[in-house]
């Protein structure tokens, strides 16, 4: 079914037969989610060839005649929009709906306009799923996982599936682990005959010594085997935790960068960190023992229930009561570790901020202000961590309290059965000794439940990210294109960051390989925007953006990156040396290649001057370099990395006129032969630009060389007066000059 | 030395800095009673400075919809260019007062949340099926405890994976059951 024709509840349907003839199609069904006064409800929007019909649930049809309409346009506004259909005379028409139902009026919009004029309706054959085909609940995004699909049984077994390729090691642990079950239960049954055979008969020291022989020997081998145990699976737990934390790390290196506009750096890092450690705790401290006493567990109540199922069933009396505690407690406890987790985000977003952004602080003499926010994260991480923990320990103690209850029983009844002659009293030490037994992994498993509800959060955490849809890097439907010329067609491409808000409009250009472009436009024309569509960072929504008469959609992400050379305004450098920097878009580059690049750069010389030469570490984000430095250090980089499509976006905004020329005389050895896109405020700085494209409001407003927009007094002769002028007051008023006015 | 220094710094009763007073150019500073706001043709929102100047095709926005909601109203030209701003739309005449309200209820379509009937958070993600001043509605925020924000410690505004805004203006004025889910998860 197109999702442009929704079915139509038949009481709208009765409604729509009798607004128009039967035989006419309909090309346009959709239903809008708010009424007029914007309460929740549906209202109908229908389109025919000759007409558009409103269908409100309880009211009139409301009809307009396609030629009768002027335009249709949605209006954005906060937490929804609107379709605005304008007619030719007479007040407009609006139809509401909530922000979940922008991207389908941005589609029904243009359905309509087309339809109105008369061209072919275009519209796109398949819309995003909002809701899982499987459960029916919304998806946390469109055409994503629906989690809630997934259980805590799944959880498991996906932490579980870290540790099956390393099957040899978890089937030894398994052996070792049974092996070490068994003979814990021996001594016991040891002690049980030392008493019952040689300590009430007062006899036979012959029996006493194999007996002792034998209780050393079970304590040393549980001893080794508890040794092989820890070694295995903590050798294990590590394994799996760092193919966890590689494969996390993994995605967050090809998730899209849409995924990143909506995450805190911050969180992200507590999920590598925080998150990932507890889950290696769990997998190397507490799975193993998890198995293990399991087993023990199973072992020993057999043990019990075959020596006196009588005494077996008063130890089992607290057991009812604690099961019921631990699954109110499951909710509340995992709440405070899924809280704690968020509030852990919290911190470390707001530490990685400030701490970032120390100069801006100490510039503003905010330290104490940033010091009262980050005392009270740290307070509010200590509220959850006390609750939770508080929580906890009421659940611990009552649980311990109400167990020891089953020894007392026992004491109690098993004394009588002795004193009635039905039991022995080596028989009763033993069950007494395999009841303590019984309370250490009961024990254990209260201790690690606590552990293993935090696990379980961290593991939601990641594998949420885990889940999230990364770049389609390995497209099998893809085209190799190891060798781009850069020839670049944007053919009628609209794109917004958001659905239902363009950024770009009807954008059509053709650029040829080796020219340089200058986009020249106001801040947030979309010039940025333009470049992010040529990295591919983002998709178009509509239109075709072709690379060498390929969609870019189609090439291989690796190819068409790995030939474009990005120069920003503030270069981001890693903390490494100037040589790795430098090499960093081609790593195989001999050192004499870094120099050439660096020269080509005018970096060299600057470069040789410091102490370390090219093994100088940068700093942090390239802070041991001043802007110019670390400009031409990007430079270099770009030089080597030997892109066919090169972007400098306001490359040369921040520095001065001294050093402006050094970076200019760089950029131009650096653009020749390579199709460049380049954005500067600074108009001047353009003139060497083969044509200028002026955007505006989205759109191309103007095309041409610099003296032909000059001669021709629009858009951009008015921008670049604007210019001097401000350059002349700022002359005039003692601010700074602009090297950019002619 | 250092320490005894810094404490008693922060001992000190801060001093409040004087704000430079910053010029703001005409049209602010026009008596707001010579502002109307009129819809001529009956769907387009006009203002007219009176004795001064008239704007076609106008818009309502306020400057700070969610700590200033009823202060600080900004009236926009065609070009998205503020026309003036009004700090208390009290002084506007009862007609334009009655036009900006009607602006402005179209403008933000924040539900008010009354109940949530439920709500489970699981991977991340958490599910509401709420009661809202504008109906019933189901919605799904992602990360909701880091999303969320809290315009007053007991006031919070959910954005949903779709844009959608919801307020609760007071969580204590909540029935029992809705304060108990939401504190599940917040």
């Amino acid at each position: 079914m197109q999702p442009f024709i929704e079915s139509l509840p038949p009481e709208v349907d009765a409604k729509l037969q009798r607004a128009k003839p039967s035989e006419e199609q309909v090309f346009i069904q959709v239903s809008a989610d708010l009424s007029d006064d914007q309460a929740f409800g549906e209202k109908w929007l229908v389109a025919t060839k000759l007409r558009l019909l409103v269908i409100p649930a309880d009211g009139v049809v409301e009809q307009i005649p396609l030629d009768a309409i002027q335009d249709v346009k949605t209006e954005e506004l906060v937490g929804g929009g609107r379709l605005v259909v304008e007619r030719k005379s007479g007040a407009p028409v609006y139809l509401h709906y909530s922000s979940s139902l922008i991207p389908k009026f941005a589609e029904v919009a243009q359905g309509i306009g087309q339809l109105s004029k008369g061209k072919p309706l275009e519209l796109p054959t398949e819309m995003e799923r909002t809701r899982c085909a499987k459960c029916g609940r919304l998806l946390p995004e469109k055409d994503s996982k629906c989690v809630a699909c997934i259980k805590k049984w799944h959880t498991l077994m996906r932490i579980q599936s870290y540790v099956n390729p390393y099957r040899t090691q978890l089937a030894l642990v398994v052996l070792i682990t049974v092996i070490g079950v068994l003979i814990n239960l021996l001594p016991p049954l040891i002690t049980e005959r030392i008493i019952d055979d040689v300590l009430v008969p007062l006899s036979n020291f012959n029996l006493l010594v194999w007996l002792v022989a034998g209780l050393l020997g079970a304590y040393l081998f549980s001893w080794l085997s508890e040794i092989g145990h820890t070694a295995l699976s903590c050798w294990l737990g590590f394994r799996a935790a760092e193919d966890i934390r590689a494969e996390l790390y993994r995605c967050l290196q090809f998730l899209p960068i849409r995924f990143y506009d909506k995450h805190k750096v911050g969180a992200l890092i507590s999920r590598m960190t925080n998150d990932a450690d507890r889950l290696e705790d769990f997998i190397a401290y507490e799975v193993p023992y998890l198995i293990s006493n399991a087993l023990l567990l199973v072992g020993i109540f057999s043990l019990l229930l075959y020596k006196n199922w009588v005494l077996t069933l008063y130890v089992l009396l607290p057991v009812p009561p604690i099961v019921l505690g631990g699954i109110f407690m499951w909710n509340r406890l995992t709440r405070y570790w899924r809280l704690w987790s968020a509030k852990w985000g919290k911190f470390s977003s707001h530490l990685n901020e400030s701490i970032t952004g120390i100069r801006l602080v100490k510039a503003f003499a905010q330290e104490d202000r940033e010091s009262t926010v980050f005392d009270r994260h740290n307070d509010e991480l200590r509220q959850v961590n006390v609750s939770g923990n508080r929580a906890w320990f009421i659940f611990y103690t009552i649980t311990n309290f109400l167990m020891s209850f089953g020894v007392f029983f026992v004491w109690y009844f098993g004394g009588r059965q002795i004193l009635d002659k039905e039991l022995k009293l080596g028989a009763l030490t033993a069950f007494i000794s395999y009841l303590w037994m019984l309370y250490q992994p009961l024990r254990w498993f209260g201790d690690s439940y606590n552990f293993m509800l935090r696990a379980f959060a961290g593991a939601e955490r990641i594998f949420e990210v885990m889940d999230a849809r990364s770049e389609p890097f390995n497209d099998p439907n893809t085209v190799d294109m190891p060798k781009i010329e850069g020839r670049l067609i944007f053919k009628d491409v609209t794109f917004g960051y958001d659905p239902g808000k363009p950024v770009l409009r009807d954008i059509n250009l053709t650029v040829e390989p080796g020219e340089m472009i200058g986009l020249v436009g106001k801040s947030g024309v979309g010039k940025s925007t333009m470049v992010n569509l040529i990295c591919r960072f983002y998709d178009v929504t509509h239109g075709t953006l072709q690379v060498d008469n390929e969609d870019v959609r189609n090439i291989r992400i690796e190819d068409l990156r790995s030939q474009i050379g990005i120069v920003l305004q503030e270069p981001f450098l890693f903390n490494r040396t100037i040589a790795e920097n430098i090499r960093y878009g081609n790593p195989e580059a001999s050192f004499e290649e870094v120099m050439r690049a660096a020269m080509a750069a005018e970096a060299h010389d600057f470069i040789v001057a410091k102490p370390d030469g090219y093994d100088t570490m940068v700093g942090e984000r390239g802070n041991k370099l001043s802007g110019g430095e670390g400009q031409r250090i990007a430079i270099a980089r770009a030089i080597l990395h030997n892109p066919k499509i090169l972007i400098l976006d306001e490359a040369t905004s921040s520095l001065d006129t001294a050093t402006e020329k050094k970076i200019q005389a760089a950029i131009s050895k650096l653009i020749e032969g390579r199709t460049t896109f380049a954005i500067a405020h600074r108009l001047s700085t353009l003139r060497n630009a083969d044509r200028l494209v002026v955007l505006d409001e989205g759109k191309i407003e103007e095309v041409g060389t610099h003296s032909e927009l000059m001669d021709r007094k629009g858009l951009f002769y008015n921008l670049v007066r604007t210019q001097k002028e401000t350059s002349a007051v700022m002359a005039v008023g003692g601010g700074k000059d602009d090297p950019g006015s002619e | 030395m250092e320490n005894t220094k810094s404490k008693s710094d922060k001992d000190k009763p801060k001093v409040k800095r004087p704000v430079t007073p910053i010029q703001t150019p005409p049209p602010e500073c026009v008596n707001p009673k010579d502002i109307r706001l009129f819809r001529e043709p009956p769907w387009k929102l006009r203002l007219t400075i009176e004795g001064d100047r008239s704007y076609l095709m106008v818009r309502v926005v306020r400057a700070a919809p969610l700590s200033q909601p009823s202060r600080y109203i900004c009236f926009l030209d065609e070009k998205n260019e503020v026309i003036w701003t009004v700090e208390d739309p009290s002084v506007l005449d009862a007609d334009s007062r009655r036009i900006l309200q009607e602006e402005l209820n179209q403008r933000y379509m924040t539900a008010v949340i009354e109940i949530i009937s439920s709500l489970r958070n699981e991977f991340g993600v958490s599910y509401w099926d709420v009661q809202t001043n504008r109906g019933n509605r189901e919605f799904v925020v992602r990360n909701v405890s880091e999303s969320a924000q809290w315009i007053s410690p007991r006031r919070l505004l959910l954005i949903d994976v779709d844009g959608n805004r919801f307020e609760i203006p007071d969580i204590d004025l909540l029935d029992k059951r809705s304060i108990s889910l939401i504190e599940m998860v917040i």
